[in-house]
């Protein structure tokens, strides 16, 4: 191996100190959990599933409530609770279904499968006790399908994380999507 | 297509079926007329709203339509159009108000659909209006176990006669408690399909060995459920019946346990076989035994428009439709049994159903396939199962000899046409009610 040039260790001492501040604590998660985040958006769009899956905890709840049209003082009547009928409210072993399914080859819905491109940014970090962060996020996915069925979904999601063996995993996903009526032929792509 | 146009899609000798009644646009217009204007249709439930002064904002095929329950707790089916100039006068799914006022000029209606207040009624009106006449317009309005459907037709006969023999099937189901269903929901998504293709399918089980093999695969493996396979399908004693206009599915068997609804699984089937036979005598004094032991409504769709229960596809054009998903569980069954069926529904129906997700395009294809030049000059072909239908000494209807069959879709169809062909409700023919209704459920429960 060539070795490079290098200034003698002794010039270098003499200089002031001229490295970037070390990060706190708050922000070193928040690029923790940005590239956790960059990360499930690449494995999603390039269809790798199973891997995805392992970005959650086995006792995972993925939710999607409904959102209704409400007065502006009824605001908290927009989201429907859990345990009304929600768009999705999957355990793990649902999700996995929804996975092994594709692999099927006669999952139709995704057989030829969708084209996606998932932009997932506007992270907030808050810590929570035990170890466990909350992290919400924007997203804005991007779905083409067959010859010219396209949709533009929009929302944000709002995750509860929890290092499992020194790694993330989500602990409950809550996905809420900006539409009442929502405007695709079906929901089939992971949020 | 004119007004006088005599329509004959279907050949009965043939099942032959034509496919531009899901493209064309004259054919659809003369739809929202003839079968929306006229038909009863379902539009929700009582449990939607069980307040004073609730409301929940539905449909009535295009026109929106709320349904408010009025200070003295009678239901009423008001169309969502303010009588001066047609703003909404309510735009939110659902709430409680006595009152509901258009944004545009501030006319004031109660939620009986009286005008109760109008800015300027004497400055502006010189007190000439004759408010009387300009309340919303309402629809007749009758339930059914619970279910509400509405009819814009004066000369439509009741609810009841409407159902007719249907409600034989349908009563094991939704009549099936003391206490009634509660319903969830709805989810809202609009598919790029023709409202007819969702409705026909409901007595398809044809496509569910190959269009849902994925599903039922893995959830086979996951969940301990049953196997799928054509030849289960064919040699299924399940029936298909056709009764007064309604497609109706069913499971025919002696063998006392629960219906497959979603939800069950190798895990939660006990939970569900103790369910089944702690209610078995209360459904039983409600249904009498063979419908309580033996009968079991499978997929069916009310006439124009239900698909299987209460969940609606509301046509927004020929080749759009507004598909409502809901979930009815009975409202005294334990919080565990509404749980697992609530959330085996959202897996398996619905717009990210596992099951559902895989038909809409099928059902699209089916409906562009009407519209281009050359492939809508080939008839649909509606064949199999011909001249294997009759009546049945125990089951009302016309019932096929075996459970895969396109009997109940040619007579759909066949309703279509009459509805299309009529010129008033005199000409739409209904069969007597004639079933052996045997118990205590009645329409209102």
């Amino acid at each position: 191996m060539k070795k490079k040039p290098t200034r003698p260790r002794a010039r270098r001492a003499a200089r002031p100190a001229v490295r970037p501040p070390a990060l706190a604590p708050p922000q070193a998660l928040w690029l923790e959990l940005m590239s956790f985040y960059i990360r499930e958006a690449w494995l999603l769009d390039e269809r790798k599933l199973t891997e995805w899956l392992a970005l959650f905890t086995d006792d995972v709840l993925y939710f999607m409530p409904r959102r209704k049209n409400v007065p502006r003082r009824e605001s908290h009547r927009e989201l429907t609770p859990l345990g009304d009928l929600a768009i999705l409210e999957e355990d793990k072993r649902y999700l996995e279904m929804r996975v092994a399914r594709l692999d099927t080859g006669m999952a139709w819905a995704e057989d030829p499968p969708s084209r996606t491109r998932h932009l997932v940014g506007n992270l907030e970090v808050t810590p929570l006790a035990r170890g466990e962060a909350q992290a919400r996020t924007a997203f804005l996915v991007y779905r083409s399908h067959l010859e010219t069925d396209h949709q533009l979904l929009s929302g944000y999601r709002e995750d509860v994380l929890r290092r499992v063996n020194g790694e993330w995993k989500i602990a409950r996903r809550t996905i809420v999507l900006d539409a009442n009526v929502l405007l695709d032929k079906n929901l089939s792509v992971f949020l | 297509m004119g007004a006088t146009q005599k329509y004959v899609v279907i050949d009965p000798a043939t099942g032959k079926i034509d496919r531009r009644i899901f493209s064309d646009q004259a054919v659809y217009d003369a739809e929202m007329e003839r079968i929306f204007g006229r038909a009863w249709l379902m539009i929700g439930h009582e449990s939607l709203l069980p307040a004073r002064d609730d409301f929940f904002h539905t449909y009535m095929g295009e026109d929106p339509v709320i349904l408010t329950r009025d200070g003295t707790g009678r239901l009423h089916a008001l169309l969502n159009m303010c009588r001066h100039r047609g703003n909404r006068v309510v735009r939110c799914d659902d709430g409680n108000a006595n009152r509901f006022m258009c944004t545009y000029h501030g006319w004031t209606y109660k939620n009986d659909g009286s005008l109760d207040h109008v800015p300027g009624k004497s400055e502006a009106y010189y007190d000439a209006l004759d408010r009387d006449s300009l309340g919303l317009v309402e629809a007749r309005v009758e339930t059914y176990a619970g279910i509400v459907f509405a009819t814009w037709a004066k000369d439509a006969p009741g609810l009841e006669a409407y159902l007719g023999d249907a409600r034989w099937y349908l009563d094991t189901v939704f009549n099936r408690r003391d206490g009634g269903m509660q319903a969830l929901g709805p989810m809202k998504w609009l598919e790029p399909v023709n409202w007819k293709v969702m409705v026909d399918n409901c007595s398809d089980n044809y496509h569910v060995p190959t269009s849902h093999l994925s599903s039922a695969r893995v959830q086979s493996k996951y969940l301990g459920r049953p196997r799928l396979s054509h030849k289960d399908q064919f040699e299924s004693p399940n029936k298909h019946a056709f009764v007064n206009g309604h497609s109706i599915t069913f499971r025919d068997a002696d063998d006392n346990v629960p219906r497959y609804v979603h939800g069950v699984s190798s895990e939660t089937f006990q939970l569900f076989q103790d369910y089944h036979e702690a209610t078995m005598p209360e459904v039983e004094r409600r249904l009498g035994t063979l419908r309580a032991r033996r009968v079991q409504l499978g997929n069916h769709s009310v006439f124009p428009n239900g698909v299987l229960g209460l969940r609606l596809a509301l046509p927004r054009g020929p080749r759009q439709t507004e598909f409502w998903h809901f979930v009815l569980v009975d409202r005294d069954a334990p919080e565990a049994i509404k749980r697992v069926i609530r959330v085996g529904s959202q897996a398996n129906n619905g717009a990210a159903g596992m099951f559902e997700q895989d038909d809409v395009d099928n059902w699209r294809q089916v409906t562009a396939a009407s519209a281009s030049r050359h492939a809508r000059r080939y008839p649909q072909d509606l064949s199999m199962g011909l001249g294997h239908a009759g009546p049945h000494p125990e089951y009302p209807g016309l019932v096929s000899e075996r459970y895969i069959s396109e009997n109940n879709q040619r007579l759909f169809y066949q309703r279509w046409e009459e509805f299309m062909n009529a010129e008033s409700w005199a000409d739409i023919p209904l069969d007597p009610i004639k079933a052996r209704f045997d118990g205590t459920a009645t329409m209102r429960g």
